[in-house]
């Protein structure tokens, strides 16, 4: 018996205690540029881990002939969303798990800076349109691709005669849209915090001074609107207007859903020119998303610069309306005018205007307002 | 007395469980109550003031509470017929109904979901349908604790038993005899099962997760917002939730335990009015019991492998279905983003040989110090006994939490490359299991066969080989397969702990798949290609186990 006892106290002995051991090459750079990297450290082994969610564009050939080009090695840690992402980043800051982050968006950005988990990269990026440098224009993130958020209705039953177009995000409210409202949880997904606030926007700044926009969410959730986990659940599960119909899972119990403004012409693009889904321009309803990549503090420095440069050039950003249905970030872009892609795109007249700092500022607190109007009284 | 029962590698057990179990833990409510504060009030206040954890704890409640009534009204009449009456290939009969309490929990999931799919029922549209299926999903999942809790019962009781009271007053009309005979001898079995299916039911993560939609129990609920948890100022209400959330679990989860203990012993205690020689008549009218009831402990596994094989395609004529390997295809080839399920494998079974190696000798040790406890201090051993099952009360979200939030205190760099690292989740997961199993083991030997082979002089090495390894070889065998099991079908903390990471498992690599959004018409037949391989593999394992389940007394399992 007791050599039993004697192997298991070794087993456990080589589980509990940390025998790191890793040879750290130190580096340091010094920018000719505007910006000081003279305390950065870090160890260029020949790898990229890039830390990201579903984001369609990192497709297997595009990251093979970034291998080819630079000879990094890729690897990617895949994570449920944005905010996922933030959180990994949070959770290990001064731990070394990744490089390069791709995907967080201008309202998990500032959240990122204010908490110094990221570091300036040194690639060479021009050429980005200064629309997308709105909400962020500095070293520590790269846009990569953009795009609105808008509600998507089903044309085919908010036809005029059955359900009304809304005009004002109050008609939402009204009995006829009882349970047919599907909205992504800004808890737990970035296009529900985008459209959240959005939503601060709109009611700060409507002709109405007695309701804000806690008033509006309050109602929604008494008017049984359906909050998902994230979009996918949203879009693909709940609406009526969008290819979710032809998939497993599928309910169909909301013809009005939070997706993208160019959600529609994603649909048209895929079905040969014709789509149902149309997107609503709403005033302050819509919200510009930017989403960055960014290199990883304590990240191989190296290696994120010279993919943030290969996400940016034209051989790949090029492609962002293609190959991961967003906006390219290149100045003089748009959207391609095949199978009605550009057609059924909506670009919204009066998107919100919310800074990144007034989101970071805030978000905390409107995310527990937020709480406040949804639970039950 | 005490002192000299037990031994080093007694004591070395105790402890080195209670650091496994306790160390993750600590640290890991430790961070929380860091960022969250201490002020219990507010943590549980802090379930209704948020969106997302409202009606959880009722929902939780409500789920398993019918999900135990739906286990019992399909099991005992199961449990009834297995039990009284003679069944040709009876053991084959008894294995397939038993058999889904093996199956992962993810596995059941894609197999419910197909079942209501567009090419099943076609009920999965209506929402209404989703708490009936989770239900009874959950019944399908824990019909063997039932069949496993009462069967035995019924089957040794000796029918003198019976013969007597048919003729006392009380015993003349078959509502007389289940009141007087059967109700009391099969309560117990019956509330040790009902607890046992509460707390599992009550724990459930995969089946909420995939099939009720927009609801959660506790353990989904803490998962979804884990990734967020003990971060310095940030998201502080979600690490109230969790607090709050884990320490009402924690409460109910502990008082069902202990209930259970309780009932077990209650159960040993009647066990020895068996008999050996029942001779049991046949039953031709039980068919409508038994057929019903093997069609559907198999039909979700049918489906699954079906499944796997149709692929959907959809054009601007609508959607079309066609057979071919193209799911298995998927599944099976490594892209930058998805690893090969080759992989998924590799780990799966490289993590569960690792956690055999530590769970089954951890586990054996610490039955056996039960063992040699129970009657010197009783007290002493129930506690202990329970303490091994505190890893059923803390659940395996909160494990995976404790194990993620441990690595990063210590040494997040060495655990993030240490491969075994979601083996001290599987470890912390299995040994209860593996207790439960050795312990009735354990008691059943005759402590005089090693008193007489010690007068006769038989070293203690041989005695541990020439007798003792050959008494436990069948529980042996079933702790081992039941481990491998477990912690290949693991799915709560593997989920919390492999996320991070680029080690996925067969049931995590499921997940990620079906989560692939849905334009993608491979997702669907590609996880269930890989649930088929996670099918096959239990299935083997139980098999194996069923040919060395001891006969009767062999434990919960």
């Amino acid at each position: 018996m007791k050599s039993k006892g004697t192997f298991v106290s070794i087993v456990i002995f080589i589980l509990m205690t940390s025998g790191c051991i890793s040879e750290r090459i130190e580096n340091q750079k010094i920018d000719d540029g505007g910006i000081v990297i003279n305390d950065y450290q870090w160890e260029d082994d020949g790898e990229l881990t890039i830390v990201t969610y579903d984001v369609y564009g990192l497709t297997d050939e595009m990251l093979t002939e970034f291998t080819n080009q630079t000879g990094y090695e890729i690897s990617l840690m895949k994570l449920d969303d944005a905010g996922s992402i933030l959180d990994h980043l949070l959770q290990h800051k001064n731990v070394q798990t990744a490089d390069l982050a791709i995907g967080l968006d201008n309202t998990y950005l500032q959240t990122a800076l204010d908490n110094n988990v990221l570091w300036a990269h040194f690639a060479d990026v021009p050429n980005i349109s200064e629309n997308t440098l709105i909400p962020y224009d500095g070293p520590y993130a790269v846009p990569f691709d953009h795009g609105y958020m808008c509600l998507n209705y089903d044309t085919e039953i908010v036809d005029g005669v059955n359900y009304t177009v809304p005009t004002n995000l109050w008609n939402l409210t009204e009995d006829a849209w009882n349970g047919k409202v599907a909205l992504p949880s800004p808890e737990t997904s970035s296009p529900g915090r985008a459209f959240m606030t959005a939503t601060v926007d709109y009611f700060a700044n409507d002709a109405d001074n007695q309701t804000d926009w806690t008033d509006w969410w309050s109602a929604m959730s008494d008017n049984d609107a359906i909050i998902t986990t994230g979009w996918s659940e949203a879009y693909e599960t709940h609406y009526t207007g969008g290819y979710g119909e032809y998939t497993e899972g599928y309910v169909g119990d909301a013809h009005i859903v939070v997706s993208y403004c160019h959600s529609p012409g994603v649909e048209s693009w895929y079905n040969g020119n014709w789509t149902k889904s149309a997107a609503l321009d709403l005033p302050r309803a819509a919200f510009h998303q930017v989403e960055y990549a960014a290199a990883v503090q304590g990240g191989n420095l190296d290696a994120a610069s010279a993919f943030i440069e290969y996400l940016l050039s034209e051989e790949v950003n090029l492609q962002m309306p293609t190959e991961n249905f967003m906006y390219s970030v290149l100045e003089g872009t748009d959207l391609p005018e095949d199978s009605g892609y550009r057609y059924h795109s909506t670009v919204p007249s009066q998107p919100a205007n919310v800074s990144s700092i007034e989101i970071s500022n805030n978000m905390e607190t409107w995310l527990s307002d937020w709480n406040k109007a949804m639970v039950d009284a | 007395m005490l002192e000299m029962n037990l031994k080093f590698p007694h004591w070395f057990s105790i402890v080195a469980y209670m650091l496994l179990i306790l160390v993750p833990l600590w640290l890991a409510l430790d961070r929380l109550i860091w960022v969250a504060g201490y002020d219990i009030s507010s943590w549980l206040d802090s379930l209704g003031r948020n969106y997302i954890s409202q009606g959880v704890i009722e929902f939780t409640i409500l789920q398993a509470f019918f999900s135990t009534i739906a286990t019992l009204v399909i099991g005992l009449p199961i449990a009834w017929q297995l039990g009284r009456y003679e069944w040709p290939l009876q053991s084959l009969i008894k294995s397939i109904l038993t058999m889904p309490f093996v199956m992962p929990s993810i596995v059941a999931a894609i197999g419910f979901l197909n079942i209501i799919g567009r090419e099943g029922l076609d009920i999965r549209s209506d929402e209404g349908t989703w708490f009936a299926t989770l239900i009874i999903a959950h019944a399908w999942f824990n019909l063997s604790l039932v069949i496993r809790f009462c069967e035995p019962v019924l089957s040794t009781l000796d029918p003198m038993l019976e013969d007597q009271i048919r003729l006392l007053p009380a015993g003349r009309t078959s509502w007389g005899r289940i009141k007087n005979l059967w109700a009391p001898i099969l309560l117990p079995s019956v509330a040790a099962a009902a607890c046992m299916t509460f707390v599992f039911s009550f724990t459930s993560f995969a089946l909420v997760r995939w099939i009720t939609l927009g609801e959660n129990t506790l353990e989904s609920m803490m998962a979804s917002i884990g990734s967020s948890a003990g971060i310095d100022g940030y998201m502080i209400s979600r690490n109230e939730i969790i607090l709050g959330a884990s320490l009402i679990q924690f409460a109910v989860l502990l008082v069902s335990l202990w209930l259970m203990s309780w009932l077990q012993q209650k159960r040993q205690n009647l066990l020895p009015q068996a008999s050996e020689n029942v001779a049991k008549t046949a039953n031709p009218t039980g068919w409508f019991v038994i057929i019903p009831a093997m069609v559907f402990a198999l039909l979700p596994l049918v489906t699954i492998l079906i499944s796997s094989f149709r692929i959907r395609e959809t054009t601007a004529n609508g959607t079309s279905y066609s057979w071919g390997l193209d799911g298995w295809e998927y599944a099976f080839t490594a892209t930058k983003s998805l690893p090969s399920a080759w992989d998924a494998l590799l780990n799966s079974i490289g993590y569960a040989s690792l956690t055999l190696i530590i769970a089954l000798p951890l586990g054996w040790l610490l039955a056996q110090t039960i063992m040699l406890i129970e009657t010197e201090r009783p007290i002493l051993a129930r506690i202990l006994d329970i303490a091994t099952m505190l890893p059923f009360a803390v659940s395996s979200v909160m494990i995976g939490l404790g194990v993620m939030l441990g690595m990063i205190r210590i040494d997040a760099e060495f655990f993030y490359s240490f491969w075994p690292t979601p083996v001290i989740a599987h470890v912390m997961i299995t040994t209860p299991f593996v207790v439960r199993i050795m312990l009735p083991a354990l008691r059943s030997i005759d402590p005089s066969y090693e008193e007489c082979a010690r007068t006769l002089g038989v070293t203690k090495w041989n005695r541990f080989f020439q007798i003792k390894l050959p008494l436990l070889r069948g529980s042996i065998l079933v702790a081992t397969i039941f481990t491998l099991a477990m912690s290949m079908g693991e799915f709560g903390a593997s989920w919390v702990v492999t996320r991070n990471s680029d080690w996925t498992t067969l049931p995590i690599m499921i997940d990620s798949l079906r989560s692939i959004p849905y334009n993608n018409s491979l997702t669907a037949p590609a996880a269930s290609a890989v649930s088929s391989v996670l099918m096959l593999i239990a299935v083997t394992l139980f098999t194996w186990a069923e040919k060395f389940r001891p006969s009767r007394g062999g434990g919960m399992f």
